[in-house]
């Protein structure tokens, strides 16, 4: 009997429900940080909203190159349905608080599904998410260090807005 | 066409020849190809069963599925739909292409 699903689809269909999930992951960070976007614009946090205008089109951009993948793979891709996005926030601190720990369940998302590729022999998935480690260390590293600035600087008026100033010329 | 799985009411084929698979739904014989077999497991998968034993969400307890970009509609009853579930989940095990549940309908 020939394997016709091996014929099709050069990646295993768990790694493919796992990428689907990792699609829906990305597609709703995209939209969750839209909304912090629109939270700071509405605030006076200009540069905090163009930083967080560029997250959100660097998640759809993820979310695009794993949808690919698995389109390319003979794969599903299924295109996400974004519910339940947080609008409310009560400081510019408390955004950034929320953009690290979302990185941080990005980042183990993307360490499930390689270890899981890992164990199923699916070295292809795995080579293809490499990227998307190194990249998600770059994130955490982003958003951490614009945590330090409240640390350094404060959490007063003329703080957030020289913070706010920094966030925008990085 | 080789018979791959059968279940009360349906059977699974697949045709070495076409490289296609069937489905033997009683009122009719469904050909998919694989990413068609692909869409109707996501599809069968995403079925919320336990709304057909709540009368608020389903209070006919019926499914409505459509195949093959909509060349195919079904309604099923609720010992259909599980049976379906049963016939995908037997035939992609014997495939070698099972996997757990999709996360998405988590």
């Amino acid at each position: 009997m020939k394997d016709i699903a091996r014929q099709q689809m050069s990646i295993k269909v768990e790694s493919m429900d796992m990428l689907n999930a990792q699609i829906q992951m990305e597609g709703k960070a995209s939209a969750s940080y839209l909304a912090m976007a629109s939270w700071c614009d509405q605030r006076g946090y200009n540069g905090s909203a163009d930083f967080m205008y560029a997250q959100a089109a660097e998640e759809r951009e993820h979310m695009m190159k794993i949808f690919k993948f698995v389109n390319d793979c003979g794969g599903n891709a299924q295109s996400p349905e974004i519910e339940n996005i947080n609008h409310d926030f009560s400081s510019l601190e408390e955004v950034y608080e929320t953009a690290l720990s979302q990185e941080i369940d990005v980042t183990k998302s993307i360490n499930r599904i390689v270890a899981s590729a890992k164990k199923n022999s699916d070295f292809g998935v795995e080579n293809f998410l490499q990227w998307f480690i190194t990249e998600q260390l770059e994130e955490e590293k982003t958003m951490r260090d614009i945590l330090d600035l409240f640390e350094l600087m404060g959490r007063d008026g003329i703080a957030l807005k020289l913070i706010d100033e920094r966030i925008s010329a990085e | 066409m080789e018979r791959i799985y059968s279940t009360q009411y349906y059977t699974f084929f697949q045709s070495d020849k076409e490289r296609c698979f069937y489905i033997d739904l009683g009122q009719k014989v469904v050909r998919l190809s694989f990413c068609q077999l692909l869409a109707l497991r996501q599809k069968v998968w995403s079925i919320n069963i336990e709304n057909h034993f709540d009368d608020d969400f389903n209070p006919h307890g019926l499914e409505i599925l459509s195949l093959c970009n909509k060349e195919h509609l079904f309604v099923l009853n609720t010992l259909e739909v599980l049976d379906l579930k049963e016939l995908l989940t037997g035939s992609l095990f014997l495939l070698d292409i099972a996997a757990q549940t999709p996360s998405l309908t988590a």
